[in-house]
């Protein structure tokens, strides 16, 4: 650091260093330290874990013997899983495509529409499948229909985000041409936008599908549906060795939809 | 569209569709079969509008949202913030250097392969599934669970994404290290480091930010922080206080968002510009998501 004393004139200056990196970093260690804080936060000790590590080496002992009779009784719930992924990502894409549009300075009509779906889409965002779920099966009742309302708008969510940004990035040439030979709003997205998104769209709706999988674990928790319903009962009975059945289940039918949609994805995209 | 029928002979031949049309009929169909089976009554479909009016009516329009609520739902809000927090500290902590494993430009081709997987099969666990089979065991109920399983899934994501970004490096200041003698762990520090570090960080942040939403579901199973309080106002037909707590919710997540965004982007602009390759990665990182 006493380097600046070199004789040699023709080294350049250091930089100025930046006040940006300590404000992060004492940001950083104050939130940490805070949050951890036995007073002001979550009250976390390294030690108490690891002192009470072997706490559940019973449970995770049973968990590693599965009983791989209980699993016929699993499928008609992997069943309604993936119906509810498959209904959701159909909707969820469907509502997402026109929002999308609106969300993007490219395809917005005007400045309010663009500022009031935007707005809409970040508080759609905000709220976490769980309480979608929750919410939901407060107003329809358990049972899958509310965990594809639930799907539904985190799909929403998710497709409209990522679809405005790529809608952001279009080549503006074929904009530009469409209107030149008269196109009007909706026929200038049609044919100059959406041939240029439309792989990014697939692409998406693919991922978005898989998303439901995962997530069908945990809206199912609350009631909502799919196989979430069995793992809830199967804890609440502390039946550790047919949890960890739906576990592995779970794990391979993920693994499944993932090879298939990249597969797809490859293929059409 | 039935323009194809022109005249001209030196139009060029449509492509085949085909195989488009083919893929569509196929999902329709599935979609289809999936509507026609699925365990949903007509019945309750068409009370649907009532039932989400008279919800939505109850939590925000029938006495207001209980806004004497709005210190505890902030209280356990903060909470569940925390516990991201530190989730995501865990998981930044521990995915970085399995981050430089994974890499195949700077690690072996197989240990980024076992690195790989290794990753993979973190990340095919939700949060939920590992608070329930490891962390609540292990740490017993309560937010300490939440946060282990958070940073646990954390390492899977975070641990794939850095490996991703490490292998986009420019290979230039990695030579140059060597060149100058540099031993394993300095090439590392000094060729690789300063050229990931902006873009990992922004990826800490975003996963922050989908840590938060994570961290409400835990709550449910409980995991601590505002999912738990959000499902004890429902169960107990609280629907006013739950409308409080879905406020809180929003508010609290839009600002955590806006901040940590804002920051995100101060520090990309610092690197290297990469707008090319932003829809690939905000694919990547929505991959975080679950």
């Amino acid at each position: 650091m006493t380097a600046v004393t070199s004789p040699a004139g023709h080294r350049p200056a250091r930089p100025r260093p930046s006040l940006a990196v300590p404000i992060g970093l004492v940001a950083f260690a104050a939130l940490t330290w805070l949050s951890a804080s036995e007073q002001f936060g979550i009250g976390f000790d390294l030690g108490d874990i690891i002192a009470d590590i072997d706490n559940g080496a019973e449970i995770i002992a049973q968990l590693l013997s599965p009983n791989w009779e209980f699993l016929p009784r699993t499928f008609e719930r992997m069943l309604e899983t993936f119906q509810m992924a498959v209904l959701a990502s159909f909707i969820g894409c469907a509502v997402a495509l026109p929002v999308a549009f609106l969300a993007s300075r490219v395809t917005a009509p005007n400045l309010p529409t663009f500022l009031l779906d935007r707005t809409v889409l970040s508080v759609v965002r905000a709220i976490p499948d769980i309480l979608y779920a929750m919410v939901f099966v407060a107003a329809v009742g358990i049972g899958p229909l509310a965990g594809i309302l639930a799907l539904v708008f985190f799909n929403i969510g998710v497709v409209a985000k990522l679809l405005s940004e790529t809608v952001d990035g279009v080549d503006t040439g074929p904009i530009e041409a469409a209107r030149a030979s008269g196109a009007n709003r909706l026929q200038t997205v049609r044919w100059s936008v959406l041939p240029q998104v439309f792989p990014n769209y697939i692409a998406y709706s693919l991922y978005t599908f898989e998303l439901n999988i995962r997530a069908s674990t945990v809206i199912g928790i609350v009631g909502a549906g799919g196989i979430g319903v069995l793992l809830q009962t199967q804890y609440r009975f502390l039946a550790w060795s047919n949890v960890s059945v739906i576990i592995v289940e779970l794990f391979a039918f993920v693994l499944l939809i993932e090879m298939l949609s990249i597969w797809l994805r490859r293929r059409l995209v | 569209m039935t323009a194809a029928s022109g005249s001209a002979g030196t139009r060029p031949e449509r492509p085949s569709k085909a195989k488009r049309n083919l893929a569509l009929l196929g999902a329709a169909i599935v979609v289809v079969l999936c509507a026609l089976t699925v365990d949903v009554d007509p019945a309750e479909l068409a009370r649907l509008p009532v039932g989400v009016g008279l919800v939505f009516h109850e939590m925000f329009l029938k006495s207001g949202p209980e806004w004497s609520y709005l210190p505890d739902a902030l209280r356990y809000m903060v909470e569940s913030l925390q516990i991201a927090w530190l989730g995501t500290v865990l998981g930044a902590i521990i995915s970085l250097p399995l981050g430089f494993f994974g890499a195949r430009n700077v690690s072996s081709g197989l240990v980024s392969n076992v690195m790989r997987q290794v990753l993979n099969a973190i990340r095919a666990f939700p949060e939920v599934v590992l608070a329930i089979a490891i962390m609540i065991p292990i740490a017993g109920l309560g937010p300490v669970a939440g946060m282990l399983a958070i940073g646990l899934h954390s390492v899977g994501t975070l641990g794939k994404l850095t490996a991703e970004v490490i292998e986009g490096i420019d290979p230039g200041p990695v030579e140059a290290a060597r060149a100058t003698g540099a031993r394993p762990l300095q090439v590392q520090r000094w060729g690789v480091l300063p050229q990931v570090l902006p873009e990992v960080i922004a990826f800490w942040l975003y996963r922050f930010e989908i840590n938060i939403r994570a961290s409400a579901i835990l709550g449910v199973v409980g995991a601590g922080g505002i999912g738990f309080s959000l499902q004890q106002a429902l169960s107990f037909n609280r629907f006013e206080r739950a409308g409080i707590i879905i406020i809180v919710v929003i508010g609290v997540t839009i600002l955590v968002d806006t901040v940590s965004g804002w920051v995100r982007r101060r520090i990309i602009e610092g690197a290297e510009a990469r707008t090319d390759a932003a829809g690939a990665e905000a694919l990547g990182a929505e991959g975080a998501a679950s």
